[in-house]
């Protein structure tokens, strides 16, 4: 059995890694979202929403189909194995797809906080469509995008339901702190259980925290109030 | 005589909430002014000009260059217009000081004023805006927020500035000085512009035609002050603050007298005012307000008013209870309109061509800008 440490360390890792997957594809949906008008919209918004309403479960059990040797990403579709399930692939997809609703909705909201008329100047001051996304909207929706990633982060790492189908809940190589938490409770080891669950309550409080200082902060640009 | 050829052709249409912005346009005026009062379509014209509109139909050019021409698909994007906007609430990047928004658009590609280039460091002195470079721009004061904004637009190298409503928002005595600063930059960039406002005065000062808005539609353009003494325009611009605006420049003035003498434009007439610390020589635009002019068919005698001015009637508009008498002061080359009764018209037989003398107390007059 893997040290709580262990534990811990790959379910940290699991979730950065998960986020840095999110995040660039997240961004992009979220700022389409928020900014441009175009067919299938809402079927988009509704489509990035759905992981948040089903019973992670049956995400999982999705998944599994997709990456199964028939399946649409499976071996015999592709021609090769791309060797994710019950590995700790497995685990990442699981906690992208479970983090990525969360995140574009908080993504969202921080793009649609930017007063778009500081983007109509900038244009007018000569910024192509590039320049006005890197110089004026980007950097006043940082500390929005930032929530966004710690919000997708707390979420990959608390994921259990579509990473236990995918994943399995192997220890030591794809048991993560919740799958821990809920195998030694099952066993009985109630003093690694509660180690476990403080950890667990020191990490969300840290996350959570931080992302209310940083909305708190938001910085708002100027003359969005009139 | 040549026909000058336009420095703008607008004929779009563009559709709002309660009307359509129909403008049909040609104007030769290189400092152009829009009035209208809020809600008739003026922010929405500069923002059509701007190419900030997706929605507008029709044709809009700048000297040769077809910026929106619809029937052909033309669209110009507004990063390549070379516009200097600068908007209502200034929209200042609060992400960046003073001096990043300044430089924003320096080096931007594509058309910019090609007769001579804006430098950074003109546009810094002009606007006096050393002092706050490395400032945070979220806590400047309105009148500075102002400043930068056009400042920003300047840096750009513009050829063509948009200011909407340049001096709304601030107390009347920074309006002197954001009046004296658009016309330090008139005179020293002599960048064509479009200046919307609701203040006839602003208008009067800075630009040399001036259309009216009203629900969307041009009801009006022409020379200010003939513009503003229509009889459809003047109410509004009177309630909106319409004074006489003329120019001319501060000439000798004799140690203890508590007034100035003021010359006008075209030499010959002088006229006293309180006494400013504008200096000698400058040139200065001064405003009276149209009820505080007297009409007099012999020179009035025994008053304390100190102007008593020669001038010749040119012509005479019938407002309902009101006439507005166009008055040419002799030897300068500036029109006064004089607000009076039809009563005193009559009774005085005030006709086209007609001498007469102007009276008004020097306290009548407030200087707005130097330059």
């Amino acid at each position: 059995m893997p040290t709580i440490y262990e534990t811990i360390f790959s379910t940290l890792l699991w979730a950065a890694l998960s986020i840095a997957v999110v995040a660039i594809p997240g961004v992009g949906v979220a700022y389409a979202l928020a900014r441009k008008e175009f067919a299938g919209k809402h079927v988009l918004s509704t489509l990035t929403t759905l992981p948040l309403v089903l019973p992670p479960t049956a995400v999982g059990y999705l998944l599994l189909r997709l990456f199964a040797d028939n399946g649409w990403l499976g071996k015999e579709r592709i021609g090769f194995d791309l060797g994710v399930l019950f590995s700790w692939k497995a685990v990442v997809v699981a906690c992208s797809v479970m983090s990525f609703p969360i995140f574009v909705r908080a993504a969202r909201v921080a793009f649609e906080e930017v007063n778009p008329r500081l983007e109509s100047v900038a244009r007018t001051l000569g910024a192509g469509p590039w320049r006005v996304f890197v110089s004026v909207t980007l950097p006043l929706a940082t500390r929005g995008l930032v929530a966004a990633t710690l919000l997708g982060f707390a979420r990959a790492l608390g994921e259990f339901g579509a990473t236990i189908v995918l994943a399995g809940n192997i220890p030591g190589r794809t048991q993560t702190l919740s799958s821990a938490l809920f195998s030694a409770q099952q066993g009985g080891n109630d003093d690694r259980a509660n180690q476990l669950l403080i950890v667990a309550l020191l990490v969300g409080f840290a996350t959570v925290y931080t992302t209310e200082r940083l909305a708190r902060k938001r910085l708002n640009g100027e003359g969005g109030q009139s | 005589m040549s026909v000058p050829d336009p420095v703008f052709r607008f004929r779009f249409r563009e559709r709002l909430d309660r009307f359509d912005l129909d403008v049909a346009l040609e104007s030769a005026a290189p400092y152009l002014g829009v009035f209208g009062v809020s809600g008739s379509g003026k922010t929405t014209l500069l923002e059509c000009i701007a190419g900030l509109r997706t929605g507008a139909a029709g044709e809009i050019a700048f000297f040769e260059q077809t910026w929106l021409d619809t029937s052909n698909g033309r669209s110009a994007s507004a990063a390549s217009r070379g516009i200097g906007y600068a908007p209502q609430d200034h929209l200042l990047f609060p992400h960046l000081s003073v001096q990043e928004n300044l430089v924003y658009g320096k080096n931007r590609p594509g058309k910019t004023n090609t007769s001579s280039r804006v430098e950074f460091e003109d546009v810094v002195s002009v606007l006096e805006l050393d002092a706050l470079l490395d400032r945070s721009v979220v806590d400047l004061s309105g009148g500075e927020k102002q400043r930068v904004s056009l400042g920003r637009a300047l840096c750009s190298n513009p050829q063509l500035l948009l200011l909407d409503e340049p001096m709304a928002a601030l107390d009347a005595g920074l309006r002197r000085r954001i009046l004296t600063y658009l016309v330090r930059v008139r005179e020293r960039f002599a960048i064509p512009m479009i200046v919307v406002s609701h203040n006839p005065i602003e208008l009067q000062t800075l630009c040399e035609e001036v259309l009216v808005l009203e629900s969307g539609s041009v009801v009006e353009s022409g020379r200010p002050n003939a513009v503003f003494t229509r009889p459809g325009v003047f109410a509004a611009a009177k309630r909106s603050g319409f004074e006489n605006v003329l120019t001319g420049r501060v000439a000798n003035r004799s140690g203890s007298s508590s007034l100035d003498p003021f010359e006008l434009e075209g030499g010959g007439c002088c006229i006293h005012i309180p006494k400013t610390d504008v200096r000698i020589g400058d040139v200065a635009s001064i405003s009276i307000a149209s009820d505080d002019i007297l009409i007099g068919i012999e020179e009035p005698m025994g008053l304390s008013a100190r102007n008593r001015i020669k001038a010749t009637i040119e012509r005479i508009e019938d407002l309902e209870s009101h006439g507005i008498v166009h008055a040419r002061i002799d030897d300068a080359s500036a029109v006064v309109a004089v607000e009076i009764t039809q009563e005193s018209i009559e009774s005085l037989a005030l006709t086209p061509g007609k001498a007469v003398y102007l009276v008004f107390k020097s306290s009548s007059v407030s200087i707005l800008c130097s330059r």
